[in-house]
């Protein structure tokens, strides 16, 4: 009773000052030893990660590092390895990798200069930029229209944070999952809803009466998706980019792009060649 | 407008996965919160037994971990254990132990408290009694004490027992798909927050009404 | 495992004062709705240990419903499901004025509002029938014999329970963040959003709810022993 009260306390509060101590390994040599790559992702940003109908947890982030991340590893350990998933979520992603739960976030992570002061990231495999869902006779044009205006957002998400720099007049509330915010849009308990595009393309994709509403705005923020992975650690960090850049030189990349975002995919989204040319240009030669 | 065809069609993965814990996914509600109440209900007698303790080495363990427990909300104790005991152990936990652990250590610190008050809503004349008749202080407690205090407890328990099947909920923070979690999978997929919720709520119901059910007879039983 | 710590994230820029306002907005939540639990729990509580059967179906059904259905949906039906049965000028002044505010209060009020009826009934059975029975003996009414005999011990012997129970609605409040209400957790994850910390703004939650509630409990055990009645209440073992 005692020895587990001191245990407990000390799980309570001195413990996080004393991890730093113990020793780091490397991830490679981690995967090499397991034969596991854990990765954390989402189960419910469609089409990136997300658990489909038939209850498989599927998405673009997962194939490409399936296809892409995977053979790249193999190769450069020698051994087949598997791929193990765990579900993160942006309050937990950074934790999980901090406390090796997981060794490479890939889901719908946008890269931001405050995020690589704790994690590193991939080079770019999405881009994408906030916008407004909103009903389809809304006089909402986009952020130049919504002071005074109840806006929803995802909380956590870096769209809530720009629109509380850019427009403070707005009245924004965070909600903590998809579902809750377009039902406070649906019943009018705020006037648009704010995420990044393609998010909101997939949304109004499958809403019940989809032509009821329309994503409007140009982007007002820049958001290039990465794999984040434990910082300091660049030969797994070189690893996972090189299986990034085969994927867009031998056009792998494009051809999961299609399968997920072209005209039968789960969100129709055509790839700019603006877009297309930045993750070209991203392949440094061999 | 309630269109319950998304329940129907997800039904296995609801109460399978969702509520078994049987399927592709680390889940369960129930598989969680049978041994969590079970076991943090054992911990909590001895807890709060050892509150009462007149020895204050015994009593003031026992003091400060129902008043850490009590103080800081499940979410965090999930939290903490979920990050820091893979460090001790230098390797990761999966995600069952850590619910289990997080869910067993906190609630055991409320029944902990149950049973104080329990203890204490017997009247100090009955111990008295006891003592006057010969009965060791074990004995009474036994004998006198326990059972009069069990019969008082049994309201507070079973609610703090219904608290803890629902809080397992919060196991799906950490990626375990419990019932909550199938459901907002589900929902995430399908945007039909009515119908899946009312579903969750009703299932949820029938589990925690029984519970109480059977706790009445049961006190009626000891009255 | 590696990780530097930067403790004064929570103090600069404007973290310090983000978690202010949460702090704010959970006491604010938590004080209103601990006001409905209470009322509506001594209400039901009272009411379930009547003699007339109507009035003890009514409060056991009113305890059965809301205690048995988990938080989280309660706070989706006051937020979701009952502004589209208001007219539509109130629910657009609703909508105007912070309608998630007074949803999650609601919620987290009525749920507890059961869950405090409990505690007290099972406090109120604790007393031996013994002592209604000489008030009434005595001449007093029954609303008298509730009144100056039944509760007033009542209320002594729920005391601990009824704390711990406060202690879990301050600590609910929590929920209110998925229908959007900015309190403390959800300013703590903000704050992990801005500054990609986590584990110190999990941190700095965890100290500010276990500085209330342990704050809480000390005061309330404090006012246990000065009410309490000598001779009632056994002291152990």
């Amino acid at each position: 009773m005692r020895r587990m009260l001191a245990v407990l306390s000390i799980l309570g509060l001195a413990l996080p000052i004393a991890a730093p101590a113990l020793a780091q390994q490397g991830t490679l040599e981690k995967i090499g030893q397991s034969g596991v790559l854990t990765i954390g992702t989402r189960t419910a940003s469609p089409p990136f990660a997300f658990v489909n109908k038939q209850n498989e947890w599927v998405g673009f982030s997962i194939d490409l590092v399936e296809q892409a991340v995977k053979p790249a590893i193999e190769r450069k350990l020698g051994k087949p390895i598997t791929i193990e998933k765990k579900e993160s979520t942006p309050p937990t992603r950074i934790p999980l990798l901090s406390s090796n739960a997981v060794d490479l976030i890939a889901g719908t992570m946008t890269d931001t200069r405050a995020r690589r002061e704790s994690v590193d990231f991939s080079l770019t495999f999405f881009v994408t930029g906030a916008q407004f869902l909103v009903k389809k006779n809304s006089p909402i044009k986009g952020i130049e229209s919504i002071a005074g205006r109840r806006v929803a957002a995802q909380q956590g998400s870096t769209n809530a944070k720009l629109i509380r720099e850019r427009v403070p007049t707005a009245r924004l509330q965070e909600f903590p999952d998809q579902p809750a915010a377009f039902q406070a849009l649906a019943q009018g308990q705020v006037d648009a809803y704010t995420n990044d595009g393609i998010q909101l393309y997939g949304l109004r994709a499958k809403a019940p009466r989809p032509d009821d509403w329309k994503v409007v705005g140009d982007f007002f923020s820049y958001e290039p998706y990465g794999m984040a992975m434990r910082k300091n650690d660049s030969d797994f960090r070189h690893a996972v980019n090189v299986g990034l850049m085969e994927a867009i030189e031998s056009g792998k990349y494009f051809e999961l792009y299609d399968k997920w975002f072209g005209p039968n995919g789960e969100t129709p989204y055509p790839l700019t060649p603006e877009n297309k040319r930045f993750l070209i240009m991203q392949v440094v030669p061999k | 407008m309630l269109d319950l065809s998304v329940i129907v069609n997800n039904f296995a993965f609801l109460v399978v996965q969702g509520l078994l814990g049987l399927g592709g996914f680390t889940g369960g509600t129930l598989r969680l919160a049978i041994p969590a109440i079970v076991l943090g209900f054992v911990l909590g007698i001895f807890i709060g037994i050892a509150r009462l303790a007149r020895a204050w080495w015994i009593s003031l363990p026992a003091t400060l971990y129902v008043e850490f427990f009590r103080g800081v909300p499940l979410v965090m104790v999930i939290f903490w254990i979920w990050f820091i005991i893979p460090q001790l152990l230098r390797r990761p936990i999966p995600e069952y132990g850590v619910a289990l652990t997080a869910f067993v250590v906190f609630e055991a610190a409320y029944f902990g408290e149950i049973v104080r008050a329990g203890i204490q809503s017997v009247p100090r004349g009955q111990v008295e009694a006891a003592t006057a008749l010969g009965l060791t202080r074990a004995q009474s407690m036994r004998f006198v004490v326990l059972p009069q205090a069990i019969r008082n407890m049994v309201p507070s328990l079973v609610t703090q027992m219904i608290v803890l099947f629902k809080d397992t909920s919060l196991a799906s923070i950490i990626g375990y798909v419990d019932l909550t979690k199938a459901a907002q999978i589900v929902n995430n997929r399908e945007i039909r927050p009515f119908e899946l919720y009312l579903f969750i709520a009703v299932v949820y119901f029938v589990f925690t009404y029984s519970m109480s059910r059977i706790a009445a007879r049961f006190e009626r039983r000891l009255a | 495992m590696h990780y530097d710590f930067h403790w004064q994230v929570l103090w600069s820029g404007q973290s310090g004062r983000w978690l202010l306002q949460g702090l704010g907005t959970t006491l604010a939540i938590s004080s209103l709705a601990w006001l409905l639990a209470v009322g509506l729990g001594i209400l039901s509580g009272a009411l379930r240990t009547v003699p007339w059967k109507a009035l003890r179906a009514v409060a056991a059904f009113y305890v059965e419903f809301f205690r048995n259905v988990p938080l989280l949906v309660w706070m989706f039906f006051w937020y979701f499901g009952v502004p589209p049965l208001l007219p539509e000028a109130a629910r657009e002044w609703l909508f105007d004025h912070g309608a998630e505010f007074w949803a999650g209060m609601f919620a987290l009020g009525v749920y507890h509002g059961a869950r405090m009826s409990e505690v007290i009934r099972s406090g109120i059975q604790s007393i031996p029938k013994t002592q209604f029975e000489a008030a009434v003996a005595m001449g007093l009414t029954t609303f008298q014999a509730y009144r100056l005999v039944i509760l007033p011990i009542a209320l002594r012997l729920i005391v601990p329970p009824a704390t711990s129970e406060s202690l879990n609605l301050l600590k609910n409040s929590s929920v209110a963040l998925t229908i959007s209400v900015a309190e403390l957790t959800f300013q703590t994850r903000q704050i992990e959003t801005y500054t990609a910390r986590a584990i110190e703004a999990l941190t700095a939650g965890t100290v500010i709810y276990l500085v209330l509630c342990v704050g809480i409990a000390t005061i309330m055990a404090r006012v246990e022993r000065r009410f309490a009645i000598p001779g009632l209440i056994a002291r152990g073992g």
